[in-house]
């Protein structure tokens, strides 16, 4: 089957069997990428009745002087950069010490993939309680330690601190089961033979280990950013429909988000929306670049 | 085998596409079979209420069904006031509003600029079930005004509350506190004496914009007039701007922070007065500790003056609802401000009613004479007032919002925050003109 050459009758057979994916895809996906980039060139629009009087790039513009854009596209590289590294180690890391266990090992997958499928908004809940400047247990275990109590949701300095630690711990359930999965399929013969050759255990781990599972790295590290780049909705839940104590954790999303819902201001919300698209398609570009050097299928 | 699997293949296109379009078609087809079905004109009623709220709503809602045979109206929930808003925002774009829908007056010039609302005149002021001149008059005026946006009513007023100051007799002897302030002077010295026993006066929201907004029309101009001038870094509001910061400063006020309101605190103690939503009295009845001692007064006056922002949501009627479905949601909001419905409502939830008849109403009164805590309110609405409403308000009252938050979070110094704020407004204002 595999080897047959492909005839008209195959490929239309092919074709037939995406339709369903592809439908879908068109509708849900595709369609509203093409109109939100077309959105984002309206100048003058009505949003409800479609009719668009004047194009141009006038809403880039706006975004290029407003400096709450600017503020928001800080937040969110920031944002980016503390949660993805962090989470990539840690999560392999606990991944690792998984792995060596085999009591309770299921017991502490489930413990650590939980806040993955609990809604973000009762996590939020959750650590809105902690993070509490009088009775939050964060402060409490601080003060354990020595440490002053902090604001972490009313302070300015801290409250994007507090997102991301909340996001870090919010996204280890998914990627740890991803790196023990990795972890699984290395085969046993690479680490006997390194044994054999006289490699200690971490020669053994930087030398079979990490090139072996470079391809769920790369994975790994691509969804987080993608994912931390579009970071809205512990936003939302943790302040309480703010963008945080003096707008620190005003992100891209919360911007095209207030913008489109609370300000019916949509085309700027469109662009927004475009320069996250190119963002998000730079930093990908990049992670694809050097998992071509780095990256061993 | 191989035309099985043609076979099988085309069926599940098939299926896909049908769902697809059925989903399409839902739609259209509900909204036109609405003015058909039995005789009854059906009315959809998109609202935010939620818990004891929608209780009492549908309670209305029932009695309105039963008290006619013309219309039925049909109330769904759509979550809080944000999800309200997007579903209205949705429903307009996919051209499937319902007849009427809650909202707060100060989307009334967004909406009718949007084509969304048609104004109220033709069924209210004309026609058979009008308003009566002497009913119009009796709806309180703070309300009624904010009803009309360039000439016409666009809206009624429903679900409506006001600013009220909280207290707590106990703590207040022992403090030897003897006399709840009545004005800002006073709390503003007795926080000076407070401060010293670790109490802040005073306790307000997680954000302070209504207290500004009142205090600003207490010293004289309103943030935004009548005519949309900004007065936001005028020297009227920066005066009392710079008191209420100086005392959050001082510790002679608190903001509730990430508790966003101010119960918590006022609870526990840390603040002695607390300045909130009359919506608040059934969730401090509910959430307040056993044996919590406290009761509600008028917010204080400033220089003499009194003012108390109200809050809460109008009743707006789309324009694609067909002419009898506007005449049925017309019936509606007449009988959910009618005297009668107003006091079930208010007696239900700790709203205000609407009407002077109704707070003047002898039954009313005996009630207000059992529920003590729920009488501020009432006592507020002569001296109420509502915020100019203009096209952009929303985006206004995010910046209005940012300002408060510098204020309170950076610290940033009033006249730079009011001055930036003033600034974002002009703009805003010059569009909406």
């Amino acid at each position: 089957m595999l080897n047959e050459k492909p005839t008209l009758k195959s490929s239309l057979k092919a074709y037939l069997y995406l339709l369903p994916m592809l439908v879908i895809s068109l509708v849900f996906n595709i369609w509203p990428i093409i109109s939100s980039l077309l959105m984002s060139l309206y100048t003058k629009y009505n949003f409800y009745t479609d009719k668009v009087s004047a194009m141009g790039l006038d809403n880039f513009l706006y975004l290029w002087n407003d400096p709450d854009f600017h503020l928001a596209v800080r937040n969110t590289l920031i944002f980016v950069a503390g949660v993805v590294p962090i989470t990539v180690v840690l999560s392999l890391v606990i991944a690792l010490l998984l792995n060596q266990i085999k009591w309770l090992s299921g017991f502490f997958r489930t413990v650590y993939f939980l806040p993955f499928v609990t809604s973000t908004v009762a996590i939020a809940m959750v650590w809105n309680w902690i993070y509490h400047s009088d009775y939050g247990l964060m402060n409490y275990f601080m003060s354990l330690v020595g440490l002053h109590p902090i604001n972490w949701l009313t302070d300015p300095h801290w409250s994007l601190l507090a997102l991301i630690i909340m996001s870090i711990w919010k996204n280890l359930g998914f990627n740890i089961i991803l790196f023990l999965v990795g972890l699984n399929n290395i085969d046993k013969g690479y680490y006997q033979a390194a044994e054999i050759d006289g490699a200690n255990a971490w020669q053994r781990f930087w030398n079979v280990t990490i090139p072996m599972i470079s391809p769920i790295t790369f994975l790994v590290s691509v969804n987080g950013v993608i994912g931390s780049f579009k970071v809205f909705d512990q936003i939302f839940a943790l302040f309480q429909g703010t963008p945080g104590p003096g707008k620190a954790d005003l992100t891209i999303v919360y911007y095209l988000y207030e913008k489109f819902y609370t300000e019916y201001k949509y085309p700027i919300a469109a662009a927004s929306g475009v320069v996250l698209f190119v963002l998000i398609l730079l930093v990908t570009l990049v992670q694809l670049w050097y998992s071509r050097k780095h990256v061993h299928y | 085998m191989k035309k099985s699997v043609w076979g099988k293949s085309l069926i599940g296109a098939a299926a896909v596409l049908v769902g697809l379009t059925l989903a399409a078609c839902g739609n259209s087809n509900s909204s036109s079979k609405s003015s058909t079905s039995d005789k009854k004109v059906t009315i959809t009623f998109w609202h935010g209420m939620n818990g004891p709220y929608k209780t009492a709503l549908d309670g209305i809602i029932a009695d309105f069904n039963k008290s006619q045979s013309k219309y039925v109206v049909k109330g769904t929930a759509q979550g809080n006031y944000t999800a309200l808003q997007q579903k209205i925002m949705a429903g307009a774009k996919s051209k499937s509003l319902p007849t009427m829908a809650q909202t707060t007056y100060t989307t009334v010039p967004d909406y009718v600029s949007n084509g969304f609302i048609t104004p109220l005149d033709p069924y209210m002021l004309k026609g058979s079930d009008k308003l009566s001149q002497s009913s119009l008059k009796d709806i309180y005026p703070a309300f009624i005004s904010s009803s009309k946006y360039q000439g016409k009513y666009y809206s009624m007023p429903f679900s409506k509350s006001t600013r009220i100051m909280y207290y707590q007799p106990a703590l207040m002897k022992k403090l030897g506190v003897n006399k709840v302030p009545t004005s800002w002077e006073e709390l503003q010295t007795l926080g000076q004496t407070l401060k010293s026993k670790g109490v802040a006066a005073v306790g307000f929201d997680a954000s302070f914009d209504m207290e500004l907004e009142a205090l600003a029309r207490q010293n004289g101009n309103a943030l935004v007039s009548k005519d949309l001038k900004a007065n936001l870094n005028s020297k009227k509001t920066l005066q009392v701007t710079n008191m209420i910061f100086n005392m959050l400063q001082d510790g002679e006020a608190k903001t509730a922070g990430e508790d966003i309101y101010g119960d918590k605190n006022f609870t526990s103690g840390k603040t002695l007065f607390y300045i909130g939503s009359s919506a608040g009295v059934s969730s401090m009845q509910q959430n307040a500790p056993k044996g919590f001692d406290w009761n509600t007064t008028t917010v204080p006056s400033y220089k003499g003056k009194k003012a108390t922002e109200l809050a809460g949501n109008d009743l707006v009627m789309f324009k694609s609802a067909s002419t009898d479905q506007q005449k049925g949601a017309w019936a509606f909001m007449k009988f959910l401000t009618s005297k009668k419905e107003t006091i079930k409502w208010a007696e239900k939830t700790g709203y205000v009613p609407l009407r002077k008849s109704a707070v003047e109403d002898s039954a009313f009164q005996s009630y207000l004479k059992q529920h003590e805590v729920n009488k501020a309110a009432v006592d507020s609405l002569d001296a109420g007032f509502q915020s100019t409403a203009f096209k952009g308000f929303t985006e206004y009252r995010n910046d209005l919002l940012d300002a408060v938050d510098s204020m309170t979070t950076k610290h940033t110094k009033p006249a730079d925050a009011m001055g930036a704020l003033q600034k974002k407004t002009e703009t805003i204002l010059k569009d909406a003109k």
